[in-house]
Parts: structure tokens; sequence; C-alpha cells
């Protein structure tokens, strides 16, 4: 909505401080491996060597004889159910049972009465291994000679997509200008900053798990499953989160090794990573090998499009299945056609496994299809904006693929973006190495269904007033990551409510105590959770409004509340402070509690794999960007970027752009900074925060964050999501930037300088 | 139950830690960052990286930031330290850590209390420090959620304030 | 992580930390810093039994200027020491900005130029410059001291010359008529970042004629080279374009570098060739060295 419009609002949309800042700064704040609890014992886990080996013994003899070790196990000594995300790829086991799969894959586990006994019992375990030869190539994953890693994936296929929606063959035949072009994207990994970390308690048939992760309620059902356990007897407790961008969404071995540990000991086990241990747990972006075909008219229009995409999944399929229907299903989302088929095989390699990453799955399509846009925009002489305001989504229209689209201010992106860069005055007016470009994205505000087949609303909310009526509490399962969740959520409990962000408090999130929310992913808990708070927000509106009626002597129909103060529209003088009425509610009454969930409506249509991408609302945002190419090293600076997004309804300004801020960069590094690269054995070379690169700030542009106007209908508020849309234009943005300045199209990932010198160098060779 | 025991030779270390003095029996590979967060309950320290890529373990050796990771607990016997705990002085928070609230620079929070300390150093022996002097001096932190803009934003704040 | 145990011993004396090494031989290693040392160790690289610590040897921290004999850098000096130290700022300014381009602050407060040269990393910051402004290393032993060219110090990956019980103690720049230096670094990020090439040059310049050259490359041969052959291109000739852009040239080609996940052989020599233009072109018109 409009900044006009937010002001008739008393603490939505505007920029308060976050709820857990002081705790932040001050040291307070306690996260997963700050807790300690009494008589806890630390895990480690011994993890392979190898990429792909048969496990023919293990002696935990030597090891569990070392004074402080409490117990060793191995596979024998857990349960051996296999899990994962869908059931049809639950491929993954607690420790390895019978073959070890990717270097770093959990063989045996240690608990002992400090670390360093911990890490000294791991070198005694010994291993039998019968190495097997890896799949390291994905291009070559399914070919016929190479070994099969899972015995149930044929050909190492995980996952096999092939959609068709209209008649792309003909819509080609018709098209003035048909391209072809092959992208390869990178493997790339969260980074968050808090590794992976869990307590684990075993205690009277119960399990308790503190964990840093972005979902207690899918930690609980899949630990609680594989346990044989009844969810009821799993609590997770999330303490402080130090980032997860889609790596915490399901329990690693830090909360399954660790829960086996704590059953086997009766006592608390803690299992924090080291950062080797995030990078081998990974579940980070795919690499994605993409061949798009694209046919437009003479006007830019565009009739069709084909992709055809291997993706590198890694060991295990995880989440990666979602991931692999991501990939198609937004790319018919932010530019309008009827005609698409999408062909994609996810496969298996002895690397480790790719999942979940901040824009899932999206990112390095977007990067093949902005990059594209540009060269057919070249060829056909029109302006790289002018193409995209061709095509640009219209709102309340359904994709090819049905995905509804209510609001949609893309076109009014377009424009302001190309305003504040100067676009007009620059683009091909730049000095020689200089360029200009733009990338545009858009992505869900929540996903339509849950990870799980289930019936459960998506998010849910209780406020519950205190007796004196002086504060709020608001409890919720919603996970802040850093996002700033606790922060906008406690905005909009105070705002349905009538009362002051500064009476509010937040609990969350915790199974046992906190209502049900699916979490932090797929940028749903504005949205989601909000729908969940503004309802339970307005139930505790009702109850004071009503009983203010009985007390002032008024009609409910002409009360209101604001900041704090109960009112008759119109005659103010005829008031009651909040906190007086909320009292007497207390004491006439009980509880002053309010309750509210949240389930999206039935979208998608019917064909296979329809509901990866359904959403409530879409996200739409386009971001220039300047860029300046030391010709003779390939070094590329980015001077300037221009992000500007329609995201609906602002809660908190500050917030908002410090998301686009925050996702831009991570949408920067994995363009010009980072891979995870690895020895011809499948051991990873850079396992480590020195040769794994993510941008110092000394290597960061200047960043303009603007917003257009934007209503949500299907938001509370008219809210839509930010955290994950900011990072798709981002490749693309820069892929295109380069070529401004240097006249060659790269068409790999990361950007580096080698790749951008070398592409010069083949350019000169031609002329 | 048995907890702990330390085997092994010990060396006494003895420390300032924000301005209090503090003792311990470490042994010789106990890391500066572990002798923090485990011995002396200083958990606002964090667990990064621990090879010195991250800068999440910065506290301040005699004024200036190291990586805690990289330096024995032995080796910073005799000095002075100071931790994020030591940051804000009576209860009241220091400049920087309010214009860190203020300019919004803290989202997850697990690099905030090394960049708080990197940028407390700088402000103590450069108050008026330029924008790239400011991306230096934080050159050592990693930041995977803000793109450091408002961290930035914040600390010229801090040092606009000294004016 | 863990860094496996060791033995931790903290000398008084220069003569009792030589004495110890003696002792311990192989299963004993210097501590200084130990921004290098305690990483390889909990990578599991390295498992001495003995760290020698230097703690104690504060007369191995100080930089200063002796008459005669140059400026002398204590090898315990951290990075940053040497990059805020007056007077280094003063006569040989582009050491402070080598000592600048590592790593970050955290590191260049451990960090210390001893250790820097006593790893011996091919990609190493300091060797270049202070090799090209023909610095001398101070090594002390249990029965003899020596001091020997920089240049000769290195022999190999993580080799140096030092022999069992010896110890960096000094490096020192010699007074010299040098008029311009200049240290530039290529990493892959602006900081945290090894060197994928590295290009020291220093030169002596009159009536626009080059007296005397060193070229001193870092990162692309197994230790820190002298660029030999394009230093023979300047050496006694008036100073040119042309001749700038042939030892670059020159020097790309004599370099030796190897592809791996920072650069290719290809790339790296390109970085040698416009690195030591820039360099040259710096060093001269600079006006300090």
């Amino acid at each position: 909505m409009s900044e006009a419009a937010a002001r008739e609002f008393s603490v939505i949309g505007k920029s308060v401080p976050k709820i857990d800042a002081r705790d932040k700064v001050t040291g307070r704040a306690k996260y997963t491996g700050d807790l300690k609890v009494t008589g806890m014992l630390i895990g480690k886990i011994l993890r392979s060597p190898h990429a792909h080996a048969r496990i023919l013994s293990i002696d935990t003899s030597k090891a569990e004889k070392l004074p402080g070790v409490e117990v060793v196990i191995t596979a024998k000594d857990v349960p051996s159910t296999f899990y994962g995300i869908s059931p049809a790829r639950y491929d993954e086991t607690i420790l390895a049972i019978e073959k070890v799969l990717q270097v770093g894959d959990k063989v045996a586990a240690v608990a002992a009465l400090d670390e360093e006994t911990a890490v000294k019992a791991l070198s005694l375990i010994d291993v039998e291994y019968e190495v097997l030869p890896a799949v390291l190539d994905p291009l070559r994953a399914m070919d016929e000679d190479q070994p099969q890693i899972h015995p149930q994936y044929e050909r190492n296929i995980s996952v096999e997509i092939h959609q068709n929606f209209g008649d792309v063959e003909k819509a080609f035949q018709q098209s003035h200008l048909v391209r072809t072009d092959r992208f390869q994207g990178n493997r790339a990994t969260h980074v968050p900053m808090e590794p992976h970390a869990a307590i684990s308690k075993w205690e009277n048939g119960k399990l308790t798990i503190w964990s840093s992760t972005q979902s207690p309620h899918y930690f609980q059902y899949h630990i609680s499953r594989v346990f044989g356990l009844k969810m009821g007897d799993v609590r997770v407790i999330k303490p402080f989160v130090g980032g997860g961008f889609g790596g915490k969404l399901e329990p690693s071995a830090a909360e399954y090794v660790g829960a086996a540990l704590a059953m086997k000991t009766g006592r608390p086990v803690k299992i924090v990573f080291d950062r080797r241990e995030v990078f081998f747990h990974n579940r980070g972006r795919h690499a994605q090998t993409i061949e798009l075909t694209t046919g437009v008219t003479k006007e830019g229009k565009i009739l069709g499009v084909y992709g055809n995409y291997i993706i590198d999944g890694g060991s295990y399929t995880s989440l990666g299945i979602a991931s692999a229907y991501y990939a198609g299903a937004m790319l018919p989302l932010i530019y309008e056609f009827d005609h698409f088929k999408f062909d994609c095989f996810r496969v298996h390699t002895n690397l480790p496994s790719c999942a979940a990453q901040r824009g899932h799955g999206v990112p390095q399509p977007r990067f093949a299809f902005e990059s594209q846009l540009d060269m057919i925009a070249k060829e056909l002489g029109m302006d790289p904006i002018e193409i995209r305001k061709v095509n640009a989504r219209r709102p309340d229209t359904m994709t090819l693929n049905d995905l509804k689209v209510n609001s949609c201010e893309f076109t009014a992106c377009l424009d302001k973006a190309r305003k504040i860069s100067g676009w007009v005055g620059k683009k091909g007016k730049l000095p020689p190495g200089q360029g200009i470009g733009i990338g545009c994205g858009g992505f869900i505000t929540g996903a339509g269904y849950p990870i799980y087949r289930t019936r459960l609303p998506h998010a849910a909310a209780v406020v519950k007033v205190s007796e004196q009526g002086d504060i709020a509490t608001l409890y919720i399962g919603a996970v802040d990551i850093g996002q700033g969740s606790d922060t906008i959520l406690a905005q909009m409990a105070a705002e349905a409510i009538g009362i002051n962000y500064e009476d509010m408090r937040i609990v969350s999130a915790d199974t046992e105590t906190t209502p049900h929310d699916f979490g932090a992913y797929a940028s749903r808990q504005t949205l989601m959770s909000g729908h969940a708070v503004k309802q339970a927000g307005e139930e505790v509106r009702r109850q004071i409004i009503e009983l203010a009626a009985e007390l002032l002597e008024a009609n409910v129909a002409d009360l209101d509340i604001d900041r704090r103060v109960v009112f008759v529209k119109g005659s103010p003088e005829k008031m009651m402070p909040f906190e007086t009425v909320a009292n007497e509610f207390f004491i006439r009454k009980g509880p002053l509690m309010g309750r509210g969930s949240y389930t999206p409506p039935k979208l998608g249509g019917k064909f296979k794999g329809a509901a990866v991408g359904t959403s409530p609302a879409y996200s739409f945002a386009a971001q220039i960007s300047q860029v300046e190419v030391d010709e003779e090293t390939g070094q590329v600076m980015v001077t300037n970027v221009w992000d500007v997004h329609d995201c609906g309804t602002v809660i908190n300004p500050d917030l908002l752009h410090a998301q686009v801020e925050g996702a831009l960069f991570m949408g920067m590094g994995e363009a010009m900074y980072e891979e995870v690269v690895f020895d011809d054995k499948g051991k990873p070379l850079n396992a480590n925060l020195g040769e794994y690169r993510v941008p110092t700030a000394l290597d960061v542009p200047q960043v303009i964050s603007e917003l257009v106007d934007s209503y949500e209908p299907a938001g509370p508020w008219g809210v839509k999501e930010v955290g994950e849309g900011a990072t798709l234009p981002t490749m693309g943005c820069y892929a295109n930037a380069i070529y401004d300045a240097i006249g060659v199209r790269i068409y790999d990932l990361p950007l580096t300088p080698e790749k951008v010198w070398k592409a010069i160098q083949g350019k000169k060779k031609q002329s | 139950m048995a907890t702990a025991i330390k085997k092994g030779k010990l060396h006494v270390a003895t420390l300032t830690v924000n301005d209090e003095e503090h003792a311990a029996l470490v042994k010789a590979n106990t890391t500066l960052l572990d002798l923090l967060r485990e011995e002396f309950d200083y958990t606002g320290t964090k667990k990064g990286c621990e090879l010195g890529d991250c800068g999440a373990c910065t506290v301040l050796m005699d004024g200036k930031p190291v990586n805690s990771c990289l330096v024995l607990a032995v080796e910073a016997s005799g000095h002075s330290i100071t931790t994020i705990e030591g940051v804000e002085q009576s209860g009241k928070l220091d400049r920087l850590q309010e214009e860190f609230i203020n300019q919004a620079a803290v989202q997850c929070g697990y690099c905030s209390p090394g960049m708080i300390l990197s940028g407390k150093a700088l402000l103590m022996r450069n108050p008026h420090p330029t924008e790239r002097e400011v991306r230096e001096a934080i050159g050592g932190n990693l930041c995977r959620c803000t793109g450091y803009v408002r961290i930035v934003k914040a600390i010229l704040a801090a040092a606009e304030a000294n004016s | 992580m863990i860094i496996p145990e060791f033995e931790y011993v903290s000398p008084k004396s220069l003569p009792e930390a030589c004495a110890l090494l003696v002792q311990h031989g192989d299963s004993a290693k210097v501590l200084a810093g130990g921004s290098d040392l305690l990483v390889k160790m909990k990578d599991g690289l390295m498992k001495p039994a003995y760290l020698i610590s230097l703690k104690n040897l504060d007369g191995l921290k100080a930089i200063r200027y002796q008459i005669g004999t140059g400026v002398i850098i204590g090898a315990r000096a951290t990075h940053n020491e040497v990059m805020n130290n007056s007077i280094l700022q003063g006569k040989y300014r582009s050491v402070c900005e080598a000592a600048h381009s590592m790593a970050a602050d955290q590191i260049r407060n451990i960090g210390t130029v001893g250790g820097n040269l006593v790893n011996a990393v091919p990609s190493a910051d300091m060797p270049p410059i202070l090799i090209a402004l023909d610095a001398q290393a101070r090594i002390v032993g249990t029965s003899r001291e020596r001091t020997i060219p920089l240049e000769d110090f290195f022999f190999g990956p993580g080799k140096t010359v030092l022999e069992n019980g010896e110890i960096l103690a000094e490096i020192i720049i010699p007074d010299q008529p040098t008029t311009g230096s200049n240290y530039i670094k290529f990493g892959l990020r602006r900081a945290g970042a090894l060197a994928v090439a590295g290009v020291a040059s220093s030169v002596t310049v009159s009536d626009g004629a080059c007296r005397d050259v060193r070229i001193v490359l870092g990162a692309v041969a197994p230790t820190p080279m002298r660029a030999r052959q394009a230093e023979n291109i300047l050496r006694g000739k008036k100073i040119s374009q042309e001749l700038i852009d042939e030892a670059g040239r020159v020097a790309g080609a004599e370099s030796k570098p190897i592809s791996d996940l920072r650069g290719s052989i290809e790339y790296r020599r390109n970085l040698v060739n416009v690195l030591t233009r820039r360099s040259l072109k710096s060093a001269i018109e600079k006006g300090h060295v």
C-alpha cells in the first residue's frame, strides 16, 4: 500500500526497533551452542573420507575404552528408519548402514564428557571400507557405465519431470526469432554464520530438543516418525537462530544422532557442527545445467519457452524433490506466455546433498532466462527494459501452469528501476569497460501446500493479554531466523488488538507451548503467520469492545481501540484505558485470549507437480546494476545496484529494505564469488570460509532499495514476501551488465574474473 | 555423574576480561574462545568457523581485534580482553550498540558481537572514519544476512555522535 | 574443532628458545602469532608435540632504525604493527601497504612478519616486497648467528633454510638508493583473500633512466621469485612505456605458476604481466619507496 495509506495505521508501517535487537547487541541472546544443560555430554560424528564406499566393518572397541567416553554408536544401535522429505524419497538413515554416499557421510558417533575426548574417540574407531567408483559429474550420472548410488533410483535419477503446456513446437514455428542457449549454474551453499546445533534430552520417555531450526514443527514431525514416538512426546524448542536460508528446514545429524546418543546414555547430548560439517550436510543450491529455448514475435512478445534441465542433487534427495519442480514452475510467472515445455532430471551424485536455498531452485533458471531475454532484445534491436515491459505479468491473471496472481506491479517496478538508475542516460553511453544491466524476478509468498501431506492449517497463533491488561503475549510457532518475523508479527498483533508495540511480548517457538506453524521457509510467515496473528488479535479486540460497550454504555459498532485507548468514535472523551477493560474482563470471565489460524485457499491445477509454485500471492522485482570491468584482469566491480520491489504492504520499512539488501547480497555472492569445488575423488577442496568466498564488506556495491505501491488482497493488510525475491534477479542482472560493459556473454556461474578475462580474450581472437 | 576432568599438564591463565580479573587452569591446547565461552560463560563471543576466516569470535585483546579461535588461552594470559558483554557499561548501552539497533543492522545477530567489537576498536583509534575505513575495519567479519549495508551505517552513525 | 595436544613452553630468552628447538628437534614448532600454525594443527596437517612460544621475547618485537644497518623489523612484529609503524611509513611505505593488503584486521593483529616468512606459503604477501628491497634475514641458532639475503631464505613451498635450532630473529632492510617501490596483489575478494598473483618492484630512477630494478613475483612459483629476465629489460635503460610493457610480458613468461582452485596457469601468467606493468609504473611515478 502507499505510504499515505500506511500512515493511517498505528503500529504497522513503522520502522520500530527489532524486538530482539537489544539481546543480540549485548551478547545476551543465547543460540543453541551457547546453552548448557546439567549433565550434558558432547556428541561428535565420525564421517566418511570416501565419496562412495561399502562399509565392511566398524570396530569401536578402542574408542569405547577411552576414559570419558560414555557411548559409541553405529547403525546397528539406532533405528534404521529411512527418512527424507517426500515418502517416495525416504533414502537417508541416521547413520550409514551399508554404504556411504558422500565424503562426510555419517558413519558412527560418540558421546563423551568433553569435546576433546569425543574427537579423540572418533580417531580410535576403525572402519573398513571397500571404496567404490564415485559419480561426480551430474551430466554423466545417468550414463549406462556409471555406478548406481541408491538401489531404488535407476540410472541415478532422483526426480524426472516432463511438463507440457500448450504447444511449444507450434509456438516456435510461429515465432519471428527462436534462440536456444545453454547455461551452467554453480553449486553454492547457505553459509549461515551459526553452524547447525542441537541439544537432545531423553527423560521419562520424552525427547526434548533445543535446535537451531527453521521449523520446530517439521523437526518434531520427522524426528517422532523416525524414532517411533508420538509427536506429543517430542518437544522441539527454538532458541535464537543464527541464519538458516533453507539449510535448517529439516533435521540434520545434529538432531538425529544427538537424539540417538541421548537415548542411549540417558544424558543430554549437545552436537554442534564445525564449519566443515556444515559443508558436508549442505542441502544447498543445486548446480543446474539449463538449455533454454525461447521464441518471440517481431515485437518481442514471448510465444513459447522450452526448458531442458539436468540438476545435481548430490547424495540424498531431501527437499531436492521440490527444488526440481520449482526450477520450472516459476519460469512462467513474471512474463506472460501460453506455451511452455519443461523437462528436468534431478540426478544423484556422490557429493553433498542439495536441497532448498534462498529462492529454492529458481535463481539459476532466472539467470538463464534474463540473460537470454537480453540476447533476444539485442537481436531485435530492442531496449532490455522495453522487451520486459512487452511481456510483463499483469495483475489478476493466471499463469499457464495455473498459478493465480492477484496483485502484480511488475511494470511499475520496471518503470521505477529505469528512472532511479538513470538507465536512459547510461545504456549504451557509458565509457568502455563500464556497463549497466537489468535482471528481474518474482517469487511465492508461502507455498500453497505444506512439505508433507496434511490438513493442518499452515499457521496458528494465540494472544494472551495479561491479567492487569498492561501487556499482551503472542505465542507463535513462526520462527525468526534473523529476518525479523518476531518483530513484525508483534507489530501485527499490536495493530490488530489496538495496543502499542512496546506492550507486546512474544514467545516463539516451542512445540509444547506455541501453536503450530510450518516455520520459516518459502517466504511464508509475513502473510501466513500474519493472517493467524491478525485473527488472534482481532478476537481480543472483539472481546474488549464487547465488554467496553457494556462499561461505557455504548454500542459495539461505535467503539474502537487505538494505542491502548478504547473510545467511542466521534466522542473520544467517552473512553476507557485498554488495561481497565482487560483487567475487568479477567475478573469477570477469566483469561483474555485470542486465537487465529490460517490455511491458504485450494490452489493450483491438476497436472503432476501442480502444487509446486502455488501460493496465495507473488512478489515481483526489477534490479539494475552498474559495473566497471578491469579488462586486463577481468575483475568486475559492481558499483551500484538499484532494486525495486513489489511486495505489497510494508509492515516494517527498515526490516524490509534490510531483507532486500541481504537477499541481493546472497545473489551477488552466488553470481560472482561462490562455488563449492571438489577433487577428483569427491573430496571438497574448499569446505571452509577462506576458500569458499562469501563477499566481505569491501566487496559490496552501493545498494538503493525502493518499492512500488502495491496491495495484495490475499495478505493481511495487503502484505507479500520479500526475503527471497531479491536473490532471484541478481545473477542475470550482473551477467547482463557485464555483457553491456565488455560485449561478451558469460553463460556459467560464478562470473569470476578469470572467466570474464577469458571471455574478453575470446572476443579479441575473433576480431 | 562424572563430568569432564582436565587431564594432562595444566597452565594457569590469568587475564582481565571486561575489567574483571579472571583465572583458570587450562590445557595448553585450549583456545581463548573456548576459555571465554566454556569456563567464564561469556557466550556472547561466537564460534563460526574456528579457523580465523569469519570473525564471529572477535574479541579485543589490549584494545585490538583478534580472532579468539586462533589465540591460545595461555598466550592470552597477562592480557586484557574485552568481549561483547563488556561493551555496555552499568547496563547502559554503548552508542555503537544503540546505532546497531536504530539502523536495523542486526538480523540473525550471530555476527553482531564481532562486528560491534571491530567497530568499537575502530572508533577508539579513529573517531571519524571514512566509509572505506569502516569497511576495512569489518573486512574480517563475515555477515550473511545484511549485505553489510546497515552495519556500515550504524558504525558511521556512532562516529557522527562523536563529533 | 580441537587443537591436538602438545607441551607448551615459553622460554625467557632467545638462546633458551633455540636450545629447546635443538632438544626436541622435529617434534617442536615455534609459536609466534599462531594464525597459520594453529589453523594447520586444527586441520590435522601438523601435530607437533611441543610448541615453543616466543611470547616472552619482547626484544623480537621492535621495529627500529640503526644507522649503518638500516631498518630492522623484529620477527615478532605483527602485520598491523608493521602497517602502522612510523619509521616504515616514512622510509618504506610499500612495506606497510603490503602488510595492509593481507587477510583482515583481526589476523593482522595476531600474525607476525616472521611467521609469514617462515611459513613460506608461495602466496605470502610480505616476501615479494621485502626481497624487492634487498632485505636480509638475521637467523639465530644455538652456536651461531647468520644473516642471509631474504631471497635465499626459501627453497620450496613451506620450506626455508632454517636448520634445527634456528629462529628467524630480524628482517633488515638496508639503506639503499631506491627511489620507488610497490607491491600489488590480486585476490578474489577485497579482504581475506590469498594472492592469486602478487608482484613487487623496486626501482632506482635518475634522469629518466632506470639505474636498477628488482621485480619479485609471488604466488606463481614454488617460492617468491625474482623476475630476472624482466629486470634485464629495464635495467640501465631509459624508461618508456614500451619497455615497461615488455618487462610485463617477459615477467609473465618467466613465471612458473600452477593451476589450482584460485586460478589457471594461463590466467596467472596474464596477471603477472598486468601486475608487473602496473607495479613498475607505480614504483617509477610514486616518488617514494
